[in-house]
Parts: C-alpha cells; structure tokens; sequence
C-alpha cells in the first residue's frame, strides 16, 4: 500500500473541496468515500424515467459571472466545470404575519427589485431596507476579510474597515431587526430564509442571515443542470485529473494514532498510511467512535458536553415524479415556503416538537428554474421540513414507513388547501427521506445536515475566530457543517478548503521541526 | 455608512467590544461544561443501520421442497434469532454466493410476511433452472445449518399508497410469484391495505406454485384473489392459455381504476408488453420487477456486430490492488469480475440499483436499452453498471470495494 501525504476521508462537499485543494498544492491525496458515489447529500438517484436531487433547493453563492460569488469562484480556481441555471425569483412565501393577517409574497433576485416589492408589501420600508441592504454588504466583506485571515483577523482593521458589523456582529437576527426598527411585517418576509440555516430568528447571528440573504438576493440562486451528481462527479474528475485518488465503498473504520499524531486510517480496503488526515466526518463521530479514547482532549469532550447534542437540521424531505407538466398543477413557482407561521422561534419550537405540531415546509418545483429537468410531459416536485429526535429516536421498524407516509400526507394537505395543487392522480415516482435515510447515506448525527446548531455562543462567527482552538488533534482536522463556516452547500466546501489549507500550513510546519520526510 | 441609525436600544457603545468577546463567551461555555466521554452513537443513525446493514450474514433454518414446481423455500435466520430488518412486501435480497472460487450474487424476492421478519425469518424462494449457473446448484447443495451473507431488503417492486390506486392486478409467471406470495400474506396480516387480484400463469395445474398457500390467503382474507392460468392444460376452475389484455379487463375492478404489477420471466415481459399497452394505463400505473440483463446482447437494438463471441481482457483496479482478467463479449462484465472472484459489489443485476457503479477509464461497452438506468453524470464521466454492461473492446476498469 503506497503511503500519502494526506487522505480525505469521506467525498461530501467538504471533502471533495479539501481534496481539491490538497491536490493542487501539490499532496499526494488520496479521497476514500464509504458509499459508492461522490458528495453526500449533493448527489442524485434514479426511479425510472427520473434522476432526482435529494438536496439542492438553491445555491446562494455562484452567481453570474460579472458578479461570481464564492462558489463560481472556487470552481474557476479548482477548475471544474458544471452547468449551473439560474432561478430567477427568491421565493414565494404563503404563511400568516405575526400580526395575524395572511401573507402570500414573492420576492425577486436583485436588490433593488427585492427592495422596490418589499415596498409595495410594506409601504414606507425602503429606507429602512436600503440601510438594511448596506448593511448586508458590510457584513459580507467583512466575512470575506476574516476567512482570508484564516481566523486571525487584526481589530484596527475590522474597526476601520467594518466597524456597523462590528456593532451588530454579537446578537441575533432580530435584536439587530428591532433595533434598526425595521417594520414588523419585513421582518416577517425576511425571515422566510431562517430555515436554510435551521436557527430561528432569535437564536441566529445577524452576520451570518445577513451574508445569506444578501447572497441570495444580489447574486440570484442557482441549481444545477443535471442534479448535484453532475457537480460532485466533476469536482472527483478534476481531482483525478490533477492526480489524486478516489476509492469508493471504502470506510474509516479508525484512525490510527503515532503516539499523539495521527498517522493512518484503518479501512475495509486495508490500512492507509499518511501523515495527515482531513476527515468530513462530525467531530463528535470521530472522538466517540473512530480514535482511541484517552486522546480525546478534555477541551473538547468539553465542548462535545456544551454542544448537547444540539444537531441542526435533521431532513425530512419527500420527492414526487409527476406524469404532467407544472402548468397541469397549477405551479408556477420554483420555491415556495409554508410555514405554519412567520414567528420562527415558536415555528422552530413546534417543528421539535415533533410530526404532530410540525406546519412547516418548502415545496419545490424543478421543472420551473430548468423545464429539461424530467422527461418532455412531466415534471418534478419535492418537500422539505425537519424532523425531530422525539419522532425518529424510537420508531419501530415495523412502524417507519407508514409513519415516512404520515408526514408526506400532511404536507400534501397543506399544499393543496393553502395553494390548491393537488398531486394526487398524478404521481408516477415518489420516495420518501427521512432522518433515517440522511443518517443512513451520509453518516451524519440524527440525519442533521447543518452538523451543529450555529446558535448563540456557537455562532458562525465565533467558530471562525476559534479556528485555532477547535479540533487541536494532531494530523487530523474534521470538515463539513459541524466546523467554522456552519453549514451551507457552499459553506461546506469554503469550509474544506479553509480547514486544508491550515492542514498544509500544519504539514509545512511538522516537516520543518523534523517530522516525517 | 455615517447615517446608519443602529446604535438604538440594545445595540450601543459596547458592541466592538461584545463582537471582540464572543471568542471568550464561546471559550466560557466550552469550559463551563463537564468533559464527559463522548459517545458518536445516535439513536436515529443506530436505527439506519439495523434497517439498512451493509449486508447480513444468515443461516439456512429449514428447507421446504416444492415437489412439482420443482423449487425449495429457504429459511433464513440470524445465528442469534434476533429479528432481521423490516422490508416492504415485494422487496427482494441479494445473496452473495461463494462458488469454484468465484463470487456470485443472484437476488430473490422475500415471499414471506415483513412480519416474518420481526420474528426473524425471511424466506425466498429457488425455481429449477437447468443450463443456469447458480440456481440448481443451491438447490443441490444448500443444507440447512449452512451460512449465506446476503444484502438487506431493497427494490422497488412494492405498493406505494400516495402512486398506485386501491386496486391491484398482479400478473405473475413462473418463480415471478414470490414477490406476490409476500404481498398476499402481508394483506392477511394486516400489514399493507389495498386489494390484490393475481393472475398466475403456470404451465399445468401440477406445476402451480404455492398452490395451497395462495388459495388459502384468498379464502381468508377478502382483499386477495388469485386467479391461476394454465398455458398447456385446460380444466373447469381454470383460466387456459396466456395472461391478455381480455383477462386482465375480465377481472379487473368495474369501473374502477387500477394499477398493474408484473413480475415473470423475460419471454412473459416481451408477450405481455403489447398486451399493456392495449389496456391504455398511464405510465404511472404500470410497474414491472426488473429481470436479468439478457443473455443474447447482440439481439439487442444498438449492438455492434462485430463484437460478439469475442474476448477481450478487462483491467481491474480496486484500491490498492490492481489485475487484469479475462472476459467474454456475451457475458455483462460484472460475470468477468466474478469468475475472477474479486469480491465487487452488486445486488440487482439489472442495472437499477446501481451497487455496481464503476469508472470506465479505457475500452467501449454495449448496455442494452432496457437496462439503461445511469445517472446523467454517470453517463457522460463514463461511469458504468457492470452488471448490465457487456464488454466490446478491452477495457481498464476501476470497482469499489464491498464490505462484506
């Protein structure tokens, strides 16, 4: 078995950019994924005639290339190449104020639109919107400025550069939205977002909603044009391309340990030898079950304790193949959220509660951001809510599919009494994914694809100023949504990139004090 | 921004300093709690995992021989008993088959009760295949006491409220019964809810399948019927010749809607598509278990000529390992793989389920239309399904690993 400077273990998006980025600085990497596909969540599957997307609703950051955002730009530098469609508007939101009233809106991309139809909504919010927007863009370079720091960003530059996010960078959401007195019911459209990063209003940092948003909205959300597979399998070739190895069906069973360095993976494929390890696999997997016990250090059995098991965003999504086009359904939009409410922290409150008082849900339409998406006569729809430990913890086998087909008929309710499409008659593939099935192929904790809830004092943030005191294992540095840039599709991947490149700087280091060759 | 009015209320003179402490507040918690060991196990991925293990290792309990269908039911448990995962009526498991020192994997539908399983039994059923590789060798050699590692249950062969209509007619030829029998037995345990009317081609009343057990459940339980048509005998309580569109309509629900389902061998497939056709259904209320890929390639649409009856050598890498290997150019490549006993993943053999998928580097393949079931990726990075791809040219071939 030949030995490697570094293997990546696990091909998520993470895991996929780290490798990337391993390889183009010239390591000899290896990437082993324990299924037989590439990107964890962002892959695809097949039921006859249809390839479905399990998980891309939108990306935030691409963007069109007069305006690149972060991921057009990282697949430039990576130089993989995938079609990307843009989707036009930002969502539709059919839900009821906190005021009580119903809300039905659609919000396009674009600032200035997004702005010019909140006014029409909200009369007279323009400005507090305008001030808003510029704000928005504060924070998004300031963002940009502490991840080029690679977490060590110098104050006087922050206080000169960004000092309004400074301001606002310690609370939430909607401290920030009370206190630039922003008119309740904007605040209720804006926060139709707060489900991509499964904290509420209350509990999310402003910066982080707020880079989102503005992503969304100054960049326009793009989907790809054959599914994620075709973006996982690109970013695998172009790592082949440039020399790096990929070995699928193999899974780290253990990492193995030179004294207090991580040295190696035992896997079903045999045991690789390497002199670093970046593994896209949540830390508290890798400390409870992958390393030995007494290298676990105490600070971050602490911070596994302070975590609480606090996992965001555990999917439960349903994916229809319906034999007629959108128009026959009365679709009309790409994305339309549900929520039982506009008061994100009692909805969030609700959704863990569990399947019972859950009213929450995005329906998606393929067919309308890309009309080749399915078969000329046919489209593709799909739901997503979260599920709750309180339902998925101790549900019998025998119990699970009957119960998948609960929550799908609730949210097949809703949609037809709330918009008037109905999908019955229709349905020509369907399947069903719950927590289960997110735990199942992506091995990740309760099937939560956000890893841990970016909330309070584990904000996005405050992960990023932390980079140098999380995870000090030696040789072995987790990516993905559990680390400092949260979760996120693009997220995931600036994630990997930032967690290799301070993986090389680590390399350069133990080589110069003497380490391995 | 000099005229951004946010320092009101909460947000005042303190926030630079509040931004600079949240690395410090984040440190307090931290260290504010107990290091207690971490455990990385979750109830919700420990469950994943009992209902989808990444294969099953099972002993043989008992053996029922079938007589005149020349077939035996094999029982299957744990060595434990422990009860074995869940299934939906109409899935099948793949066995993964040690023979001559070479890995076979054949799939069988479960024809017992899901409920079966929670008592921890599956059972599947060997029709007598003379001139087949794998089939009257189980049933020859295979003894109760003997071990057979197995994938967990999958397919998609199975009654899905929110698609199919309450009505179901069922037409099944052959060994294609299984899936059947396990619905029909799930329907009188309570386990699925829709009404099932089988039409069950055989050749003569001796050579009918499950017999007693399907005539029983239909006796017991009123949302199952079966009706038995003998292709080369005729006798009163029978239907005689082959499963037409006439039959299906003379049983069908009047005036009411409902799916088909079709499970036989390829030859019943090929008599019965125009047959479907003619009943006008959408699409989406047809659904046949995948077959085999064929046997004779270059009686496929699309086959180069040229190629048949040749060999041709296939490089293989796995992981580290790397060989090169003889092949046929009337055998899928999956076959080549086996007989070389390179323990690569598979599982349906038709292309569906993709366990197979595997990275063409060099060398072209023929795929037959019918089991062209790729990812669109797939198709244009040159991955393939081994299992329904035959080899025209040699190839270099890079498989994924298995687990068992």
């Amino acid at each position: 078995m030949p030995k490697y400077d570094i293997v990546v273990v696990g091909a998520g998006n993470a895991g996929m950019s780290a490798a990337l980025q391993c390889q183009l600085a010239g390591m000899k990497t290896l990437l082993i994924e324990k299924h037989n596909l590439p990107g964890g969540a962002a892959t695809s599957f097949v039921r006859g005639r249809f390839e479905i997307d399990p998980s891309l609703h939108e990306l935030c950051d691409y963007g069109p290339a007069e305006n690149p955002g972060d991921l057009r730009d990282l697949m430039t530098a990576y130089g993989v190449k995938a079609e990307f469609i843009e989707v036009g508007e930002c969502f539709r939101c059919v839900s009821t104020y906190r005021d009580g009233s119903p809300m039905d809106v659609t919000m396009p991309a674009g600032i200035d639109a997004f702005i010019g139809k909140m006014e029409e909504y909200v009369p007279g919010s323009r400005e507090k919107m305008t001030k808003l927007f510029d704000l928005f863009q504060e924070v998004l370079d300031g963002i940009a400025y502490i991840t080029a720091s690679k977490g060590n960003p110098d104050s006087k530059v922050l206080q000169t550069e960004y000092p309004d996010m400074l301001r606002c960078g310690a609370y939430s959401t909607q401290k920030v939205f009370d206190a630039l007195k922003l008119p309740k019911k904007c605040q209720d459209i804006l926060s139709t977002y707060w489900s991509y990063l499964g904290v509420d209003m209350e509990h999310l940092a402003f910066i982080h909603y707020a880079a989102m948003v503005h992503k969304y909205t100054s960049r326009g959300a793009y989907i790809l044009k054959h599914t994620s597979h075709e973006l996982s399998t690109s970013m695998v070739e172009r790592f082949r391309e440039l020399g790096g190895e990929v070995w699928f069906n193999c899974r780290a069973e253990e990492f193995l340990f030179d004294g207090d360095r991580c040295c190696g993976v035992k896997t079903n494929l045999g045991t690789i030898e390497c002199n670093y390890v970046l593994a896209n696999i949540n830390p508290d997997i890798i400390y409870g079950k992958m390393m030995p016990k007494e290298l676990v250090p105490e600070r971050e059995k602490k911070l596994s304790t302070a975590r609480d098991r606090k996992i965001g965003g555990r999917m439960y999504t349903a994916y229809f193949c319906m034999d007629c086009t959108p128009e026959e359904l009365g679709i009309h939009d790409y994305t339309i959220f549900l929520p039982g409410t506009t008061d994100s922290p009692t909805e969030y409150a609700n959704i863990m509660k569990g399947m019972e008082y859950n009213n929450f849900s995005i329906f998606n339409c393929y067919n309308i951001a890309n009309p080749e998406f399915s078969p000329p006569g046919t489209c593709v729809c799909a739901f997503t809510t979260f599920g709750s430990p309180v339902d998925w913890n101790d549900l019998k086998q025998e119990d699970y599919f009957r119960f998948k087909e609960k929550g799908v008929d609730k949210m097949l309710k809703n949609l037809k009494e709330k918009l008037g499409i109905d999908l019955s008659g229709h349905i020509e593939e369907i399947e069903i994914g719950s927590p289960w099935t997110f735990a199942r192929y992506l091995g990740v904790p309760e099937g939560g694809v956000y890893g841990y809830e970016a909330r309070d004092w584990d904000g996005m943030m405050a992960r990023m100023q932390m980079i140098g005191s999380d995870y000090p294992i030696k040789g072995l540095r987790p990516v993905g949504a559990a680390g400092p840039r949260s979760d996120g599709y693009t997220a995931s991947m600036i994630c990997g990139r930032l967690m290799a490149l301070n993986a090389l700087m680590d390399l350069k280091k133990w080589r110069e004090e003497g380490g391995n060759k | 921004m000099p005229d951004l009015n946010i320092k009101v209320g909460l947000i005042g003179k303190f926030d630079m300093l509040k931004f600079k402490n949240m690395k410090k507040v984040r440190e307090k918690a931290i260290q504010a709690a107990p290091a207690n060991e971490v455990s990385g196990v979750f109830a919700i991925n420990e469950n994943a995992k009992a209902l989808h293990p990444d294969f099953l290792e099972l002993v043989i309990d008992r053996i029922i021989d079938r007589g005149g269908a020349q077939a035996k039911t094999f029982v299957l448990k744990r060595a434990d008993d422990a009860p074995l995962p869940y299934f939906r009526a109409g899935q099948y498991i793949s066995l993964k088959l040690p023979m001559d020192g070479s890995f076979v994997t054949r799939s069988y539908s479960l024809c017992s009760s899901p409920k079966e399983a929670l008592n921890g039994e599956y059972a599947i059923t060997v029709r007598s295949n003379p001139g087949g590789f794998v089939a009257d060798r189980l049933l020859a050699e295979k003894k109760p006491g003997d071990t057979v590692i197995t994938s967990g249950p999958q397919g998609f062969f199975y009654y899905e409220k929110l698609r199919d209509e309450k009505n179901v007619i069922g037409l099944a030829g052959g060994s294609g019964i299984t899936p059947f029998l396990s619905m029909a037995r799930a329907l009188a345990d309570g386990v699925e809810d829709f009404n099932l009317t089988l039409l069950f081609g055989s050749r003569d009343e001796d050579n009918i399948l499950f017999r007693g057990e399907l005539d029983e459940i239909a006796r017991i339980c009123p949302k199952f019927k079966v009706v038995h048509v003998l292709s080369e005998e005729e006798k009163a309580g029978f239907e005689t010749g082959f499963i037409t569109a006439e039959l299906i309509k003379k049983y069908a629900p009047e005036g009411e809607p409902y799916s088909v389902y079709l499970c036989g061998p390829e030859a019943m497939y090929k008599f019965l598509k125009p047959e479907i056709e003619k009943l006008g259904l959408p699409e989406r209320l047809f659904r046949r278990k995948l077959i085999d890929v064929t046997k004779t390639p270059w009686e496929c649409e699309g086959y180069p000529q040229e190629a048949k009856g040749k060999q041709f050598s296939i490089k293989v890498k796995q992981g580290p390992q790397e060989c090169t290997i003889p092949a046929s150019a009337d055998e899928p490549v999956l076959v080549a793989i086996e007989r070389a006993a390179i323990k690569a993943p598979s599982r349906c053999r038709a292309g569906e389920c993709g366990w197979c998928r595997s990275r063409l580097l060099e060398g072209t393949v023929f795929i037959p239309q019918e089991n062209e079931m790729r990812r669109w990726a797939d198709k244009h990075y040159g991955y393939i399904h081994p299992c329904c791809s035959f080899p025209t040219s040699d190839l270099t071939l890079e498989v994924p690993g298995e687990f068992f």
